[in-house]
């Protein structure tokens, strides 16, 4: 009826961006599956003559991308839990709690932004050295949390208050404590917000590239990103076959990742829980 | 909230400091000594790899205020930041609003658009590269079929060209980050809130200009805080792709600070590039952060 | 373990009398064997690490453990290395040694915060050698000459290890392989159907060449006109091709000569023959711009030829190398070769395992292999090893004998800014001019915006004294 003609109108349109910005993915996997002959053929072929796999058996067998793919993970996981949690306390706090410097020190962690990574890298990993943290994921966690948490606390802090006081009085009068209120009430109400800061902070770690650089240097902790750059890339030659497949597993999987965090995003969450 | 007796005020006070005091904490250690040795590194001339120098005081800073290689920097930096901002946040606001209708296969469209957010930037560009080729490239190969060009277009060797590649490229990598949040917020806009307009007799473009945008509002001035900030640093990108030509017209600050800190080593002069960069962002941000409390209070 | 390693060494007569350590022999003086050598160094290696108490690496595990920190780190190279490191440490039970790859692009960022903080590898390899030079002006580099000793200073090609000599007359590393990074790649096949006899020796030959083999959809040439190091570093090969050079030896700038106005003359009439994108190249456009058919002519080093084998094997019967053709016939040839490195920082711990290591890198058992890695690109600097049969053994090498014969002797003879020819002093800034992009920003001026030729030139040899001092 109506609805479905304007779902097909929409899909359509939305399909039809989508593919046109995924372009340089398809390209990516198309490259990725031909062999080394048809790479760059004049004209250039869209469609492979021939599809082959060796470029990502090889990828697999003879390369520690398996170990670097891990690291990331690792990597990923711990500090997207680290920003989350404190970035959700710290919002809550600068949202619903009043005390001296509030708004100052929601200013103050936006600094971290106004300086070029480069400068800052080599103090920073000069500190590490001295914590005795040189060369380690834990190194990277600091770094990369330090990063996402000023993002974290503003956005989630937008989202909170945007929650009525009402439904944490109602919590508080039904005799749950702040810490209560927070986790029944603000929690799913802001659950958009962290989503995310979630994903936002999972892609910061997964494709930063400098930090990994000059940060880590033992190939048992290095992240992807730098691994496969300094393995694939030099001035003189690109390895542009396993490049590519290297790139289509490092994206992949996190396609199907945020499929499954965004089918978790439910239209309409908390409707209805205010009255008038 | 309803008023709470003071003990008890001071107790959530309390609360409140504990629950924020990770996150100082996390930012003193980490930031605080790497930004300040940046600044005070600015006043000396250092020879990067060994961190050893000389005192120069304010030489550093008259050296960068005379030469053409700054202000050519800084006109740069600022085309390219409007530039890409803004195509960052209209197609990231429009598409965060397509994808929030009702398609087919939602989730993973939501997913797919990310893509290149997540991708990283160094195999993003040489993708480009690749596909702005002008001999094995398809884009021109494309173009040329379709009639439209008559000889392959050069993307990255010559103006205006070079820099309208850097700002599309740029736009395409980041307008998902505009989509994550501008999406996000939409999902909590309470459903109701269309109906009741819908039955107050409201068209669809009303119901985004009464609605849809006063509840962005939060969110957009977050988005356009961190997007400026981080567009206007922006380095792999730009490097990659053009080097900062043809002939220095892409170079932005951040190529430069690069370009001291670690090619000519002198971390010294790549530290004052570093505060003066520091400078207009914190005027930026200031300025900003007064002109939204503003808007939000009046 | 230990024991019976300090008795081998004891038992040889030869080596008896040479200890104690600090009286190395020089290189001019009488001739010494390599196994004499090595055994200097394992005398003293080995002497370290009884005197440390059995030596411990930062793990404490009784174990050294050296880190080799190098910017080629591909597939088949990194199996060659671990096959090398396999060898070693069968060898010197008690040594680990551990490979770390570095980013070619970001080794500047990487090697600045290992020397800041004192976190410095072992080893450093394949860096070009005035990035050598230049961190061995700062102290950051241990001289090398006790292991050109070792690997047999004799077995190198003829004054292959000038470019390593620091101003104070000692060597500050060795090259791991060599590179002819500027050779004239050219399609046999279309110099025939275009009826050219000769492969171009001089400008105007090379032009005439390119404006008859071009057409079609294929181009004369693929020179970088980019804003990179690869615009720089070839157009330094054409200032020496015209006669002339960018420093004087006494390092004071030269750029203001004739030689640089015919060059500049050249590259802008070249510009023709090059695809619509050239002004945008760099050493990757160049590369699959030959190999893929698109150009007659390339300008490129030895990986062209795996490149082909891999990429476009139908013309792979057709290429050939030559000499990169110069303004006329009475200007000697000029090859640009940035002699990738092996090199010791001077902070490292188990400086005595790794100079030992760093020899073994040369043993044809684990060198071949590593130079079959990248055939023809990385092109051995040890003529004992480049006549070999087991280097020959290889498709590539096997195929294209004259190419590479012609590309190792280039090569050998070869030079890079940091040491322009064999009476320049060592250029210790050579780094930062290439990094500077100064000469890329002068040939993009002069040839693409057309600007006065005076002016740019003079703009640059100012900016390049600035360099020079800071």
């Amino acid at each position: 009826m109506h609805a479905a003609r304007a779902k097909v109108i929409w899909s359509v349109i939305a399909w039809t961006i989508v593919l046109a910005v995924v372009f340089p993915l398809i390209w990516m996997i198309v490259t990725s599956v031909k062999p080394q002959s048809e790479l760059f053929s004049i004209p250039p072929t869209l469609a492979p003559e021939t599809i082959t796999f060796e470029h990502y058996v090889r990828l697999l067998t003879e390369t520690p991308f398996l170990q670097y793919f891990r690291n990331s993970m690792i990597l990923a996981v711990t500090t997207t839990l680290v920003v989350v949690t404190l970035g959700t306390l710290g919002a809550y706090s600068l949202v619903r709690f009043k005390y001296r410097g509030r708004e100052t020190l929601a200013t103050l962690v936006l600094f971290t932004y106004l300086m070029p990574s480069v400068v800052l890298i080599i103090p920073l990993y000069l500190m590490m050295v001295k914590l005795g943290l040189a060369n380690t994921l834990t190194s990277l966690v600091i770094a990369y949390t330090t990063f996402a948490l000023p993002y974290a606390l503003w956005l989630l802090r937008s989202f909170m208050s945007g929650i009525p006081e009402d439904l944490e009085s109602a919590a508080l009068v039904d005799g749950a404590g702040r810490m209560g209120a927070f986790f029944d009430v603000i929690l799913p109400q802001a659950l958009p917000g962290v989503v995310s800061t979630a994903l936002f902070t999972f892609i910061l770690c997964w494709n930063e590239y400098l930090f990994a650089l000059v940060l880590v240097n033992s190939d048992s902790v290095r992240p992807l990103t730098a691994g496969t750059m300094n393995m694939l890339i030099t001035a003189f030659n690109i390895d542009w076959s396993l490049l590519m497949a290297a790139s289509v597993m490092m994206s992949l999987p996190l396609i199907v990742i945020f499929t499954f965090l965004q089918g978790t995003l439910t239209k309409g969450f908390g409707a209805g829980a205010v009255k008038g | 909230m309803h008023s709470v007796p003071p003990s008890l005020e001071k107790r959530y006070a309390m609360i409140g400091a504990v629950l924020i005091a990770p996150t100082v904490l996390v930012f003193c250690a980490v930031i605080l000594y790497p930004l300040i040795s940046a600044i005070y590194l600015s006043l000396f001339s250092i020879y990067t790899p060994t961190l050893a120098g000389e005192w120069v005081g304010v030489d550093n800073y008259g050296a960068l205020l005379a030469s053409g290689d700054f202000w050519n920097a800084v006109l740069n930096t600022l085309i390219w930041t409007v530039g890409t901002l803004t195509l960052q946040l209209v197609c990231g606001v429009a598409v965060a609003l397509l994808l929030n209708q009702s398609i087919v296969f939602q989730s993973l469209a939501r997913s797919l658009i990310l893509f290149p957010y997540f991708l990283s930037t160094v195999v993003a560009v040489l993708v480009w590269r690749w596909l702005f080729n002008d001999l094995y490239g398809i884009l021109n190969h494309v173009l040329l079929i379709a009639g439209l060009i008559d000889a392959p277009v050069n993307w990255l060797g010559q103006m205006p060209n070079a820099m309208i590649s850097v700002i599309l490229v740029g736009a395409w990598k980041y307008f998902p980050f505009v989509v994550i949040a501008v999406l996000a917020r939409l999902q909590s806009i309470p459903e109701q809130l269309y109906e009741a307009a819908t039955i107050d007799g409201a068209g669809p473009f009303q119901r985004f200009t009464d609605i849809t945008l006063p509840q962005l509002r939060d969110v957009l001035v977050v988005v356009v805080l961190l997007r400026a900030i981080w567009d206007f640093k922006e380095f792999d990108l730009i490097y990659l792709m053009t080097g900062g030509g043809p002939v220095k017209a892409t170079q932005t600050l951040s190529l430069l600070v690069y370009e001291e800190a670690f090619r000519l080593n002198r971390m010294g002069m790549a530290s004052t590039y570093a505060v003066a960069m520091m400078l207009v962002l914190l005027g930026f941000t200031l300025l900003y952060l007064r002109q939204t409390n503003r808007l939000e209070e009046g | 373990m230990l024991a019976e390693s300090i008795s081998v060494a004891q038992g040889d007569s030869i080596a008896h009398d040479r200890l104690p350590m600090t009286d190395w022999p020089s290189i001019e003086g009488r001739s010494i064997t390599r196994r004499d050598a090595l055994k200097h160094l394992a005398a003293a290696g080995l002497a370290t690490a009884a005197s440390a108490c059995g030596g411990t690496d930062a793990n404490g595990t009784g174990g050294v453990t050296l880190r080799w920190w190098s910017t080629q780190a591909a597939p088949a190279q990194l199996a060659a290395y671990r096959a090398q490191i396999a060898l070693f440490e069968a060898a010197h039970p008690g040594v680990e040694v551990v490979f770390e790859a570095m980013s070619d692009e970001g080794y500047s960022t990487q090697l600045a915060a290992a020397f800041a903080s004192g976190e410095v590898p072992h080893l450093i390899t394949h860096m070009p050698s005035f990035a050598v030079q230049g961190y061995y002006a700062h102290g950051l580099i241990e001289p090398f000459d006790d292991v050109i000793e070792a690997i047999g200073a004799s077995d190198f090609y003829l004054g292959a290890n000038d470019v390593y000599r620091a101003a104070d007359g000692r060597y500050v590393g060795t090259a791991i392989g060599n590179t002819a990074a500027d050779m004239l790649w050219i399609r046999r096949d279309l110099m025939e159907r275009a009826e050219i006899q000769a492969i171009p020796e001089t400008w105007d030959e090379l032009r005439a060449a390119c404006r008859a083999m071009q057409g079609g959809g294929i181009y004369g040439a693929p020179l970088p006109y980019g804003l990179n190091s690869a615009n720089s570093l070839t157009f330094i090969g054409f200032v020496h091709r015209a006669g002339g050079s960018v420093f004087t030896p006494d390092l004071e700038i030269a750029l203001d000569q004739q030689a640089t106005y015919d060059a500049l003359e050249f590259y802008r009439s070249m510009l023709e023959l090059c695809p619509p994108g050239a002004s945008g190249y760099s050493w990757g456009e160049m590369l699959t711009s030959f190999v893929s058919g698109a150009t007659a002519t390339g300008l490129y080093a030895g990986r062209v030829l795996a490149n082909v084998a891999a990429q476009n094997p139908q013309i792979a019967d057709s290429i050939t190398c030559a000499h990169y053709p110069r303004m006329s016939r009475d200007i000697p040839a000029w090859t640009y070769n940035d002699f990738p490195c092996v090199c010791i920082p001077s902070a490292a711990s188990n400086k005595a395992e790794a100079k030992l290591f760093a020899a073994s890198l040369f043993d044809p058992a684990g060198y071949i292999p590593q130079l079959h890695a990248a055939p023809g690109h990385v092109l051995p600097v040890l003529e004992t090893v480049a006549e070999d049969p087991a280097y020959r053994d290889n498709p590539i090498i096997d195929k294209y004998p004259e190419e590479i014969d012609l590309m190792a002797s280039a090569a050998a003879q070869g030079y890079n800014l940091g040491f322009e020819t064999k009476a320049h002093q060592p250029n210790p800034k050579a780094g930062e001019v290439i990094a500077s992009n100064a000469i890329a920003e002068m040939v993009q001026r002069v040839v693409l915006n057309d600007e006065d030729a005076q002016v740019a030139v003079g703009n640059t040899a100012m900016r390049l004294e600035e360099i020079m001092r800071s």
